[in-house]
């Protein structure tokens, strides 16, 4: 099903969170509502799932405007950060209650049931209470209980964020399965790039209550519009700097932004500078190299170039994936 | 370490002797109390001895034999010096003088014989009827409603008069005013019709008031939950009134509205119901309103620990049940009563206590009445041993009133202690130590 949300405002008391917000999510997509915290990702997500009032602006579900429709009729599914699990019940009373306060008989009711446990896996688990499951289970629940009731959307309020980093992984592709599975038009809301990037069809970056970019993962990273898009995708980070450091001087560009993967001995040898920072990541090293302006450039290179700390390195930049940016910070 | 440290216990002492004393002491003296017949007849401290027409009467009901009973009510007349010496004064000593040269030391057993050795006298008899009788009335020597404040002088007395030795110990075990350990009291309360029915009122009473508090707490707690939260704290903030209201005052208020002349017969006149006191009306009006008055000021306590129990509901929970479809009323019954299922219990607990023995506002609105109809048990207690309306305040059987609530309250308290795990909560620190 097709979400449009229209010129969306939400205030809390006098402070406008966010204003005039448009974002519209294709049926069977999942999109990711990334940005810092406090960018406002957060309060779109429970604006679209009526936790909180909708101040202006529209909210269409499949065409219908569901803007003041309370959360009870819009039948979206919700996986809270903390999964929001009921501890007084069993894994098996969790999953089936968005069925049991719609009342739907006993028979079909544990049939969804069973059929959603073994979706995600959990149908060993049944008759345990929340407490009594690993943080990975709990979110396999969450899920359950979202899905069972079979809804027009799955948000997703940073489901990974309570996670070990070894069960985000697992979780990061258990979801996407899921999403796929269902057909189910998703939203994801995350501070992660790495998981907006991985799991989802489309990313939205906000800041400051705005949507900055709405594009593809690659696109994003390829041709971000702004720097601040330009800073936040890519791990690790983009490296700006002005002109002269690169020995480069065009009219209107106020920095240019270098990719760690596009600054290496690969690219010629026409900058040097000093190594200020090495990072061991297995099959990479990451490098920081200090060049003679006193600008910082990373390199991410492939384990084993035996070089150190201290080094100097004579390294050289892309030219066609550099960036550059006015001083608006807009891409040119 | 060391682990006694005087300084500390030093620093503690003020709180032992508060304990000691006002915790701890009233338990011992209601145990103690319990097993006397201390009442105001008896007092607190020793006693005399001492036989009264009512000791008789007693004494009577407890089998002793006729002509024992009689002998120690008529008594006897005896000249000896003190005789002498009042019928001097009486008449002259010349009289007194001649009745002792016949008669010093005699004894007589009937007033008659008395009556005639003062007619007999030869010089000095004494002729009128009235002197006489007055005259005989100086040699009685009766042991009745005489005060003896020694055991032994009063068992001399007593032997005086011819009673049997055996009957001795009986006598004057009876005639003891002071106060003597007993069982009596556990015996009586057992054997009284009205204990039955103080248990039943105490029984309807905590069942009534306790299922109101809960209730009416938790209803108040959920609705003002959903309420804004100023609008919440205000209406939290009005309903405990009551608790920080002085109770007398409070109670007054009621008596005001139910009073024949007050606010609820007012109201009904206007609708053409003539005046009554809704309080004391019948013994349903007093139940009524005996449970309210309690239920109105308990309420507010299970009111805030409900509320706060909800508010620790994280909220994140409480969205969860509205996505997932919950109405307000599925919300609340199947999402935060059952989580507040340990709060319910605690105060369910915990006002089964404060109920059992809190009598203030029943003694203030009903006393009791109408008839005994809301006489609780605590009620009952204070009533017998501090505002018994015959005058006699039995402090023995009150105490045993009150022991049993303590008996009660301990046993309570000890499953309580075994529902909550209580030894797991005090005895886990969360910091070392």
């Amino acid at each position: 099903m097709q979400l449009d949300l229209i010129n969306f405002t939400k205030r809390f008391g006098d402070t406008t969170v966010i204003e005039n917000m448009s974002l519209s999510v294709h049926s069977g997509e999942m999109i990711a509502l990334l940005g810092p915290s406090g960018c406002g990702k957060s309060t779109t997500l429970f604006a679209i799932c009526g936790i909180h009032r909708i101040d202006e602006g529209q909210l269409m579900f499949g065409g219908k405007d569901v803007a003041h429709l309370p959360s009870q009729a819009r039948n979206v599914g919700v996986v809270f950060q903390n999964y929001a699990l009921y501890p007084h019940m069993t894994v098996a009373e969790n999953i089936v209650f968005p069925l049991k306060v719609q009342k739907m008989n006993r028979t079909d009711r544990e049939a969804m049931v069973r059929k959603y446990a073994e979706l995600v896996r959990i149908d060993a688990l049944l008759d345990r209470r929340p407490a009594q499951l690993s943080g990975g289970q709990q979110q396999r629940v969450a899920l359950a209980r979202a899905l069972v009731r079979q809804p027009d959307f799955l948000l997703l309020d940073e489901p990974l964020a309570n996670l070990d980093a070894k069960l985000r992984l697992e979780m990061r592709s258990e979801i996407r399965r899921l999403q796929q599975e269902t057909g189910l038009t998703a939203i994801l809301v995350t501070h992660d790039q790495v998981e907006a990037m991985s799991m989802c069809d489309r990313i939205a970056l906000m800041n400051g209550g705005r949507i900055v970019q709405y594009d593809t993962p690659t696109a994003m990273y390829e041709r971000p519009e702004t720097a601040f898009v330009a800073g936040f995708l890519g791990n690790p980070p983009i490296s700006f700097l002005s002109g002269s450091g690169l020995g480069l001087s065009e009219a209107q560009v106020a920095q240019y932004g270098v990719r760690p993967e596009s600054f290496g001995p690969q690219f010629g040898s026409t900058l040097s500078g000093r190594v200020t920072f090495v990072e061991t990541q297995g099959r990479e090293d990451l490098f920081d190299v200090r060049l003679t302006t006193g600008e910082i450039l990373r390199s991410i290179q492939p384990a084993g170039s035996g070089i150190r700390l201290a080094d100097t390195v004579n390294w050289g930049v892309a030219h066609d994936k550099l960036l550059r940016f006015d001083q608006n910070g807009q891409r040119i | 370490m060391r682990r006694i440290n005087w300084l500390g216990l030093a620093f503690l002492s003020p709180a032992l002797v508060m304990v000691t004393l006002f915790f701890l002491l009233p338990v011992v003296l209601t145990g103690f109390f319990a097993f006397t017949n201390m009442s105001t007849a008896t007092g607190v401290m020793g006693g005399d001895y001492l036989l009264n027409t009512s000791t008789l009467r007693a004494l009577a009901d407890q089998g002793l034999p006729k002509e024992t009973l009689a002998k120690l009510e008529a008594g006897g007349y005896r000249v000896d010096e003190a005789g002498l010496a009042a019928l001097a004064a009486a008449t002259s000593p010349a009289t007194a003088d001649e009745l002792a040269q016949l008669h010093a030391g005699a004894e007589f057993s009937d007033r008659r014989d008395m009556e005639r050795a003062l007619k007999d006298l030869r010089a000095n008899a004494i002729r009128n009827t009235r002197d006489r009788k007055a005259a005989t009335e100086l040699f009685k020597r009766s042991i009745l409603n005489e005060r003896f404040s020694e055991e032994a002088a009063f068992r001399a007395a007593l032997s005086e008069t011819g009673t049997r030795p055996e009957l001795s110990d009986q006598i004057t075990e009876a005639a003891f005013t002071g106060w003597v350990w007993t069982t009596d009291n556990v015996k009586l309360l057992f054997a009284l019709p009205s204990t039955l029915r103080y248990a039943a009122n105490t029984l309807l009473y905590v069942t009534l008031t306790l299922a109101f508090n809960v209730g009416f707490g938790l209803f108040l707690a959920i609705t003002t939950f959903y309420l804004p939260k100023g609008q919440g704290a205000l209406f939290r903030a009005i309903w405990f009134l009551p608790r920080i209201l002085p109770p007398v005052l409070y109670v007054l208020m009621w008596r005001w509205f139910t009073w024949d002349t007050g606010f609820l017969s007012t109201v009904s006149g206007y609708l053409g119901m003539s005046p009554k006191n809704w309080m004391l009306d019948t013994s349903y009006h007093a139940w009524t309103a005996v449970v309210l008055i309690n239920g109105f000021v308990g309420a507010s306590m299970g009111m805030i620990i409900f509320s706060s129990a909800i508010r620790a509901i994280p909220t994140s929970m409480l969205h969860a049940s509205e996505v997932d479809g919950a109405s307000r009323w599925q919300q609340v019954r199947w999402i935060i009563v059952p989580q507040l299922a340990w709060p319910i219990l605690f105060i369910t607990c915990y006002q089964t206590l404060s109920l059992l023995t809190s009598f203030e506002y029943i003694l203030l609105a009903t006393d009791g009445g109408p008839g005994r109809s809301t006489e609780v048990w605590s009620l009952a207690a204070y009533h017998t041993a501090l505002s018994n309306y015959g005058g006699n305040l039995e402090y023995g059987l009150g105490a045993s009133f009150a022991l049993v609530l303590v008996v009660i309250g301990i046993g309570a308290s000890l499953i309580y202690f075994r529902l909550f795990n209580f030894k797991r909560l005090i005895t886990k620190p969360l910091i070392e130590g």
